[in-house]
């Protein structure tokens, strides 16, 4: 019997701690899904400051904001960003972009979840089915 | 705690690392495979041990301990590699910008207990002597403390390994 309530309580703590940790991850999320970012949709334009990348689980680039500050654009996951037509390395520092989507929740962090990238006339829909 | 610049200047080391060049400029798929293979590790590691620690814990105790834990360990150490190998080139990806993640910060202390209490457990007697003799309830008990913590451990690396996309 004592054994038994030992091991109920072992097995309570590691689903404890998991479920703790799901609970504090829940106002934070970012990068995945869309959950961290807010439902207003959203524009900037600036220019490139780190052209496109396509590593890592997200394309990403940055941009000089009109606003001033250096924004980061979280684009589509690489297969699906390359299918839109952008490339590692692709849109040259400088080059004036405008990027339309959903801007983090945290108002201190300059992020975009971008659903769609202009540059001149050429548009990059990461997120065909979303814009 | 690890002193920031430290830290900083190891994942820019990482991140220059030849893996780190490979895992971005390898194509677009090649973080999406890497990252496959990485959750097959971690199933193949959680898959064995789970069922080994329920066991220690006194779940199908009708079942010999020796043929389910020499079932069991050989997938789970083969899983831990796997692991073990595709998360380094999904750390070095961008190994700056998980600098101050909390939740890498716990999740590595969470699989060096989980590795500690392997290396512990191996070295007990009860554990060497499962399958030729008879347990006694005292060592019952402690191998079921020892698999309570075991899923405490790995429970805790992949609640945060997967929250770390989530910071």
């Amino acid at each position: 019997m004592r054994t038994l309530l030992l091991r109920l309580r072992l097995l309570t703590f590691a689903a404890g701690a998991f479920v703790a940790l799901t609970f504090l991850a829940r106002p934070v999320s970012a990068h995945h899904g869309w959950g961290g970012y807010l439902d207003a949709e959203f524009e900037i334009s600036g220019t490139v400051e780190s052209p496109v990348s396509l590593a890592g689980p997200h394309a990403t680039m940055t941009i000089k904001g009109t606003d001033g500050h250096v924004w980061n654009l979280v684009l589509a996951p690489p297969p699906r960003s390359q299918q839109a037509g952008l490339k590692d390395g692709m849109i040259p520092v400088g080059s004036k972009v405008t990027a339309h989507g959903h801007r983090h929740r945290d108002n201190d962090r300059y992020e975009v979840k971008t659903e769609r990238l202009t540059w001149g006339d050429k548009v990059f829909n990461v997120y065909p089915d979303r814009s | 705690m690890l002193d920031h610049q430290v830290v900083l200047d190891a994942a820019k080391w990482l991140q220059g690392s030849a893996l780190g060049h490979f895992m971005r400029e390898s194509g677009a798929w090649t973080y999406a495979i890497v990252n496959l293979l990485h959750i097959l590790g971690v199933a193949s590691l959680f898959g064995s041990v789970l069922v080994l620690d329920l066991r220690l814990l006194g779940l199908g105790r009708r079942l010999p301990l020796a043929p389910i834990a020499d079932a069991t360990g050989p997938v789970a150490a083969a899983g831990f590699a796997l692991a073990a190998i595709t998360g380094v080139g999904l750390l070095v990806t961008k190994a700056t910008e998980y600098v101050g993640n909390p939740f890498l910060a716990l999740k590595f202390p969470a699989i060096a207990l989980g590795l500690a209490n392997v290396l512990l457990i191996r070295r007990t007697e009860a554990w060497r002597d499962r399958g030729r003799r008879e347990l006694l309830p005292r060592e019952d008990r402690r191998l079921a403390i020892m698999g309570g913590l075991s899923l405490a451990c790995w429970l805790t690396a992949i609640a945060a390994g997967r929250l770390i996309a989530y910071w």
